[in-house]
């Protein structure tokens, strides 16, 4: 397909006609992409870039299943769901049988993360129809979408914001095992987390409230790729059903095999744990808006005995179903989730190689292809090294690798790519990382483990002048504000620091 | 008849090919830069008065008006919104708050919603008798936003559909909008126009319902969805410069992972360009006012069709059980239409006493469709003066 505009004119045409808070990628020095296949994206130019981002093209861009799929449905009918069809009920059937046998009704909606908004939202309103309670416990750092009742439960996005917690909403602090509360040193994290949660119902009740549901990512992304403790979830689910709530998983990001050993997430908890809702979207349709929630049969008939019908102009549609059942045979016919396991182990093992070479690497957590690189200043003080990690994504574009940050303090690299990445691309992508990270070290004068003493605990610092040049003279602190910063959205003063680091 | 999601028609290739074509070279998020987002709104904006030129994409109607409330209550500051009786606009959580449509059969209005009278000028409180409907109706939302201030609450937005349709089809009197933007913009608020279910020249004269109101009037927000996209999952919010910047001051990004995808947007200008090439918006005037010609024929013909209103592709048919009170005639609009499914005809009926027979069929819809669908209508209409009396309007004609 060729290019209507020049890319400045494209760019141009962008920021007179696109809403200034929809940000781009790399926004000193954006991309364009103008095709993709599989893992691979390509920019106007042809340059070929290996996506670790983007865990929505699961079975990989533009896969011809998927299109074709689409193409022979669109061909014969897509129109809503108030009419009898095979394929949604076909679908529902195929998605029911991936879960625990419990949950086993499905609402389908369109949009599911980041949008995992309308998916997120029902589950919402199912949890505060079941037993008539209002509040809900989330997690810190939690991001559950952008729609205003989301963004109540999202503390990733309120806390940036002027909105204040809502007083429905209580925040339980992240199972973060590496930087969070209870650390791998303690003696039993799942249940410390747990009994925080605990003693969050406790005091809720204490003020008469009434607790409708915890809802956590099964696996936090926009935290910064945290992998719960397993046991954390099965013992918050007694203490929430014990109130009278419901346990929500938000799949959103993480299901369908992503990480290997199973199909959803949740299930790395322990066969014992069933949520109540499970929320899911972005892999489902390959890139088509497609979402659903799943629950039980007692939730949804709560639901439909308030007497309100729920409909969906779009969700559940011929197309849409078309498109999940395609990537559901594709999942299974090229043993997705055995790749994930494959290429996920090859790739965490070349990553903890890095990690003891390289000090900058504080934690290398993950399952499958759901994997973090937390990068920190000080490996004792865990200090987060969000400028850094910014400037490895930039350099990482360079050398023709998507790559994003996350987390609250904008330091964990995620990786989290199509399902089809090889273990030829794990090792290009570590090979990219380690020549990065090398000279970044040299330059910040960062020693490697055996020297530093324990006396004197070395933060690994920024040259002053490089790093003035990277924030902009003036500029507050990425950290004291995040929103303005992330996944490279920094100043075009960040060419200069590479220029200074090469030197 | 029921699918106005499907402007064009069902298989129409232009916009088949374009989805097809791009799905095969890429269809991923809005965080890198691509032509086809730019294109889109940049065509969508010269549909569109000057000062709505700037567009976020998303994936459904609801999302673009919860996306519209955030936008308006972060520019005014306020909090309050003013929706008109019986509106919808939306099934997510915040959108029931504002749709009395649904909220009154459930959780009941909210302490920061304010109702103000529908615009009916067949069955509301000012009707076609009266000398100026358009500045009754208006004096009645003064009347609201006066009493929200005096409670000290501020309004954010005056929300609502062009044309009302699960109201029942409602064609508010033209002059109405300004009126009403005048006090809402008095009060620190901003006029919300949702065009979901009536955009892409539906009405026929016009591309965009608000425009029937007059060519002086432009909202400060515009949502649209359903038709967008001819069934791919598209919805859009316009709006003006200060309202942007306004968002953007928050720090917060907006990020919609499907919302202005390189298919969607191919869709997108698919459907601008059959449009322009089939020349629906024309069609639709004309098959529409031929429509309603058949339909007024009927209205003289059968005394249960209380009122035909409409424009271009968007018709309602009231039906009503006396034709002094106006009730509606709720069992035997459902009865028309489930003997018109009987034909092959999908009709719904929608309206508080869900006896409008609703028309907003896919653009494409001809003369002999119409034909048809009336002849069916009317066989239906005698069929049952002759053999129900389940109400006064159905009785034989001496």
């Amino acid at each position: 397909m060729r290019e209507l505009y020049s890319k400045q004119d494209t760019l141009a045409l962008r920021r007179k006609h696109i809403g200034p808070s929809c940000k781009v990628f790399f926004a000193a020095d954006p991309v364009k992409i103008v095709r993709a296949q599989r893992q691979y994206m390509f920019d106007e130019r042809g340059d070929r870039y290996l996506d670790c981002i983007n865990n929505v093209a699961h079975v990989g861009h533009c896969h011809p299943e998927v299109v074709k799929a689409a193409l022979e449905q669109m061909e014969a009918l897509n129109t809503n769901s108030r009419f009898l069809h095979d394929n949604i009920v076909e679908y529902a059937r195929r998605l029911s049988a991936t879960l625990p046998e419990k949950l086993s009704v499905c609402y389908f909606t369109n949009s599911g993360c980041l949008n995992r908004s309308e998916a997120n939202d029902l589950a919402l309103r199912l949890a505060r129809q079941f037993r008539g309670h209002q509040d809900v416990i989330t997690l810190d750092h939690a991001y559950h979408g952008h729609l205003s009742s989301l963004i109540e439960i999202s503390p990733y996005k309120f806390r940036k914001g002027k909105d204040v917690k809502k007083e429905f909403v209580h925040v339980a602090p992240a199972p973060d095992t590496y930087r969070g509360k209870y650390r791998e040193d303690h003696a039993d994290p799942a249940n410390a987390y747990a009994d925080e949660v605990k003693e969050i119902i406790e005091k809720a009740h204490n003020s008469g409230r009434k607790i409708a549901a915890f809802i956590a990512e099964s696996m936090q992304s926009c935290g910064g790729q945290i992998i719960p403790p397993a046991g954390y979830f099965q013992k918050v689910a007694e203490y929430v059903h014990r109130a009278g709530g419901v346990f929500i998983a938000d799949e959103v990001q993480v299901g369908f095999g992503r990480v290997g050993k199973h199909f959803w997430s949740f299930q790395m908890q322990g066969e014992d744990f069933v949520p109540d809702i499970v929320t899911m979207g972005k892999p489902m349709g390959n890139g088509h808006p497609m979402a659903c929630v799943v629950t039980t049969k007692e939730i949804a008939e709560a639901f439909s005995s308030s007497g309100m019908e729920y409909f969906n102009t779009y969700g559940g549609n011929p197309v849409s179903s078309a498109i999940g059942l395609a990537v559901l045979n594709i999942i299974e016919n090229e043993d997705l989730q055995g790749n994930a396991t494959r290429v996920g182990d090859y790739l965490t093992e070349l990553l903890n190689k890095q990690k003891a070479k390289h000090t900058l690497i504080g934690d290398i957590r993950g399952i499958g292809l759901f994997i973090g690189i937390d990068l920190v200043k000080d490996r004792q003080e865990r200090t987060p090294a969000t400028d850094e990690a910014q400037h490895v994504i930039y350099k990482m574009k360079e050398k023709r690798v998507l790559l994003s940050a996350d987390g609250p303090h904008r330091n964990v690299l995620k990786i989290k790519p199509p399902m089809c990445f090889t273990e030829e691309d794990a090792k290009f992508m570590v090979d990219q990382l380690d020549e990065i990270l090398t000279v970044l070290e040299e330059a910040i004068g960062a020693k490697s483990e055996s020297v530093i003493s324990e006396n004197t605990p070395c933060r690994a610092k920024m040259p002053n002048e490089a790093r003035s040049e990277l924030l902009g003279e003036g500029a507050s602190d990425p950290r004291e504000n995040p929103g303005q910063k992330r996944n490279g959205l920094c100043t075009d003063k960040h060419s200069l620091l590479s220029k200074r680091l090469k030197t | 008849m029921m699918n106005r999601v499907q402007n064009t028609s069902t298989v129409s290739t232009t916009w088949l090919m374009a989805a097809h074509e791009q799905n095969q070279v890429l269809n991923t998020n809005s965080r890198y830069l691509h032509d086809n987002i730019v294109d889109y709104a940049q065509r969508l904006s010269e549909t569109l008065p000057e000062k709505l030129s700037v567009f976020y994409f998303l994936n459904s109607g609801s999302e673009a008006n919860d996306l519209a409330l955030r936008l308006a209550r972060q520019y005014t500051g306020h909090w309050d919104v003013v929706v008109l009786d019986h509106a919808y606009h939306g099934h997510l959580s915040s959108l029931i708050d504002i749709s009395p449509y649904k909220f009154r059969d459930l959780d009941g209005q909210k302490e920061w919603v304010h109702v103000a009278p529908l615009p009916d000028t067949y069955r509301g409180l000012y009707q076609e008798d009266h000398p100026d409907p358009a500045g009754a109706y208006a004096n009645e939302v003064k009347r609201v936003v006066s009493s929200v201030q005096e409670k000290g609450r501020k309004i954010a937005a005056f929300f609502v559909e062009s044309l009302p349709s699960v109201a029942g089809q409602i064609i508010p009197p033209a002059g109405f909008f300004q009126e009403v933007a005048e006090h809402i913009h008095g009060a620190g608020g901003v006029f919300v126009a949702d065009e979901i279910q009536v955009g892409f020249g539906r009405v026929g004269k016009h591309f965009w319902a608000f425009q029937l109101q007059g060519e002086d009037f432009v909202p400060d927000i515009v949502t649209m969805g359903k038709s967008i996209g001819n069934g791919h999952p598209v919805a859009c919010v316009a709006t003006t410069q200060a309202v942007a910047r306004a968002f953007e001051a928050t720090g917060v990004e907006y990020f919609n992972t499907f919302g202005g995808s390189p298919v969607s947007c191919a869709v997108g200008l698919a459907v601008l360009d059959v449009l322009e090439k089939e020349q629906l918006q024309a069609h639709a005037a004309s098959v529409g006012s031929y429509l309603m010609e058949l339909l007024e024929e009927q209205k003289a013909k059968h005394p249960i069709i209380g009122d035909v209103r409409g424009t271009g592709l968007f018709i309602g048919v009231d039906l009503i059980k006396d034709e002094a009170t106006r009730t509606p005639a709720t069992e035997e609009a459902n009865y028309v239409v489930s003997r018109l499914k009987d034909y092959y005809i999908l009709l719904s009926t929608d309206g508080p006493g869900r006896n409008v027979l609703k028309f907003k069929p896919p653009m494409c819809f001809s003369v002999d469709n119409a034909q048809h669908v009336v002849a069916k209508m009317d066989a239906i209409l005698t069929d049952m003066e002759g053999k129900m009396r389940s109400c006064e309007t159905l009785r034989l004609r001496p």
